[in-house]
């Protein structure tokens, strides 16, 4: 399940010739966003993202017209529309008696953001505390003075990677928000590559008030860790309840996401820095934050560590965070070759271990 | 660029962080990093200090470091509580005061207040670095055994400058004032760095570091002709915004071939100045650091100072 002609399928495609594995059918995102689908029979089913294609994202928003390039528009009609379509295909998997190796249920915890929250916090997965979601920025700011909070995430409840997050400061009569959103004339938002700080409150209540109206998640600021000048954390992929790849990111603005312009860090040096029952205990974390999704084969973790690195807090699990081109596993694998190796005994439902 | 790291040695001492899960070193082995936690409070923290305090040989402790006192941003730094334990803390030479990352709370958020209390409760200090000049300030003082002296700011106020101009420091070698931008209130003039300049009462001065500074090219045009520079070994005018203008008039004024380091990393010279001002002093011996070079024109017609947020 990909759009046929996105890298992800191509790297998959490359990894299955190499691991002896029989691609069956490749169904287009489109199809299934549209309507129904047949999978074939008996077939294990790797469901991958539906993004970077403006014709899927049109047809799960339900909308007449495409997205112009980069505008943050109808995330929770794209929920709704992703909701549907992965209903439809758990029902496909079903007549063709098909495994889904994403179940439709872990994905859509995973792209609501305030459930997604809850369920690692129930399961004792260190997350940093989070507000109930705020209606605007007056009710925002009215929760943070309520709890006491000066610096927080606002995250849309459906976004995925920094699309939409604010790191959003207040104290001593000032505010600040340090974000990728561009605010358009007319009130637009776009997601840009550049991340920008605002300091006009106005633009700021704005920006949120038009990101609330498609539902927020709002966390306490954790602060994280620098290593050679840079904030970083990490994206660790876990693979059949094993952390198999990690990969540091490293940022010079709180956002890390690597598509901001920022640079993978040196794993070795961090895990110098951090103390290896640190860094251990981390990967850990991670395997008990993926194993909150025992169907799904594989799951993306970005965990935090604090200044200090004795402390850490997982900031946000992806469905579709396995996309990690030249990073490897200790067998030297890499994330598309180790899941279909892990298919060989992966039984949904597994015991974590690192 | 923001500050996003720790320091990782201080007083030419590692850094061991308080409390830990690692062994607890030698109390004089390491410089002591008290930190709380994100969601500290100053009562938790004044809890932690008094902690330390009775757990580690404080005797023995010779350097401290005050990271984040919880919701730095809007509580003032614990300078009473530092001040008071002085003489639990016989040894103490070296004190850094807000050691925090942008993460933590950015540098022109963190709450300082009177400095003056910490030096007068320490007449033994050596070393006091200060992170942070939201509601600092300084009464001039008499130390006789100060040998560096350091305000991070993303905007230092022109009164703290002035005080620490009036400040008997006979024996500071290090003094390094980050300046900022008036934005964040830094308002410090170059008439407010004029005692300073004149160095009548910092004679053993051999570090100046005028850095991180929106008014690096008056800055420098002062130094051009100021006193002091006869007796440094290192100027250093980095983190600022630093324009040809200002490097002209730093090469038509006197001479700076005496200097073992002139660092101006983070500039704003085009490549003819800076390779000029390679050429000129590098040949005379002087270690030249023109590194990170920006675009002359800046950013939007902004030209931004390393360190602000």
């Amino acid at each position: 399940m990909g759009n046929p002609d996105n890298r992800r399928v191509a790297f998959l495609r490359a990894a299955a010739a190499r691991t002896g594995v029989l691609v069956r059918q490749v169904v287009p995102w489109r199809e299934l966003a549209a309507g129904t689908v047949t999978l074939a029979r008996r077939t294990l089913v790797r469901v991958d993202s539906p993004g970077e294609d403006a014709e899927v994202d049109r047809l799960l928003r339900g909308a007449t017209a495409p997205a112009r390039h980069g505008e943050i528009v109808g995330l929770r009609a794209w929920y709704r529309g992703l909701r549907a379509a992965l209903t439809r295909l758990a029902e496909a998997a079903d007549r063709a008696d098909a495994l889904l190796l994403s179940p439709p249920d872990d994905v859509l915890i995973m792209f609501d953001k305030g459930a997604c929250h809850a369920h690692l916090a129930a399961a004792g997965v260190p997350v940093p505390p989070a507000l109930p979601a705020p209606g605007g920025y007056a009710e925002l700011r009215a929760a943070m003075r309520a709890a006491g909070w000066a610096r927080v995430f606002v995250k849309p409840a459906h976004g995925s990677s920094a699309s939409g997050v604010l790191a959003l400061q207040v104290a001593q009569g000032r505010v600040r928000a340090t974000t990728p959103v561009e605010l358009a004339a007319g009130g637009a938002l776009y997601n840009s590559l550049r991340v920008r700080t605002y300091t006009d409150e106005r633009a700021i209540a704005s920006i949120v008030d038009r990101l609330a109206a498609d539902g927020l998640h709002v966390e306490r600021w954790f602060p994280k860790a620098g290593l050679a000048g840079r904030v970083v954390d990490l994206r660790v992929l876990v693979v059949a309840g094993r952390a198999t790849h990690v990969v540091v990111r490293s940022s010079r603005t709180p956002m890390t996401n690597l598509h901001l312009g920022n640079g993978r860090g040196d794993l070795a040096q961090l895990r110098t820095a951090a103390g290896e029952r640190a860094y251990r205990s981390a990967l850990d974390t991670a395997c008990q934050a993926a194993s909150c999704f025992p169907g799904s084969v594989q799951v993306a973790v970005d965990l935090m560590f604090g200044p200090g690195w004795a402390r850490h807090a997982v900031a946000e699990v992806n469905a579709f965070g396995d996309l990690l081109p030249g990073v490897l596993s200790a067998q030297g694998r890499d994330t598309y070759t180790e899941q279909l190796v892990a298919l060989r005994t992966f039984a949904p439902g597994v015991a974590c271990a690192t | 660029m923001t500050i996003n790291e720790h320091v990782t040695v201080f007083a030419g001492l590692p850094v061991a962080a308080f409390p830990s899960d690692e062994p607890t070193p030698d109390a004089d082995a390491v410089a002591w990093r008290i930190s709380g936690d994100w969601d500290t409070t100053i009562e938790e923290f004044g809890n932690l200090f008094e902690t330390f305090l009775s757990t580690v040989d404080a005797a023995a402790v010779r350097a401290l470091i005050i990271g984040d006192w919880g919701n730095s941003y809007e509580t003032t730094a614990p300078i009473e509580l530092v001040a008071s334990a002085a003489s639990r803390l016989p040894r103490l030479r070296a004190l850094f005061l807000g050691e925090m990352t942008y993460e933590e709370c950015e540098i022109s958020w963190i709450k300082q207040g009177d400095v003056t209390a910490v030096l007068d409760a320490y007449p033994d200090l050596e070393i006091f670095r200060v992170r942070g000049a939201e509601g600092l300030r300084l009464s001039p003082v008499r130390h006789g055994a100060l040998r560096e002296l350091a305000f991070e700011s993303g905007g230092l106020p022109g009164e703290v400058v002035r005080a620490v101009g009036e400040c008997d420091l006979p024996a500071l070698t290090h003094l390094e004032l980050w300046l900022g931008t008036d934005e964040y209130g830094g308002d410090a003039t170059v008439d407010d760095l004029a005692p300073i300049l004149a160095g009548t009462r910092l004679p053993a001065l051999t570090y100046l570091g005028i850095r991180d500074a929106e008014i690096s090219d008056q800055v420098a045009a002062a130094i051009a002709a100021a006193p002091v520079v006869a007796r440094l070994s290192t100027l250093d005018l980095s983190l600022g915004v630093l324009t040809d203008t200002g490097v002209i008039a730093l090469l038509g004024g006197q001479p700076l071939v005496h200097l073992q380091r002139l660092d101006v990393h983070h500039h704003f010279l085009s490549a003819e100045l800076a390779a000029r001002l390679t050429s000129e002093l590098g040949e005379a011996g002087v270690d030249v650091d023109v590194s990170d070079p920006q675009d002359p024109e800046g950013e939007d017609g902004h030209r931004y100072v390393a360190v602000a947020e």
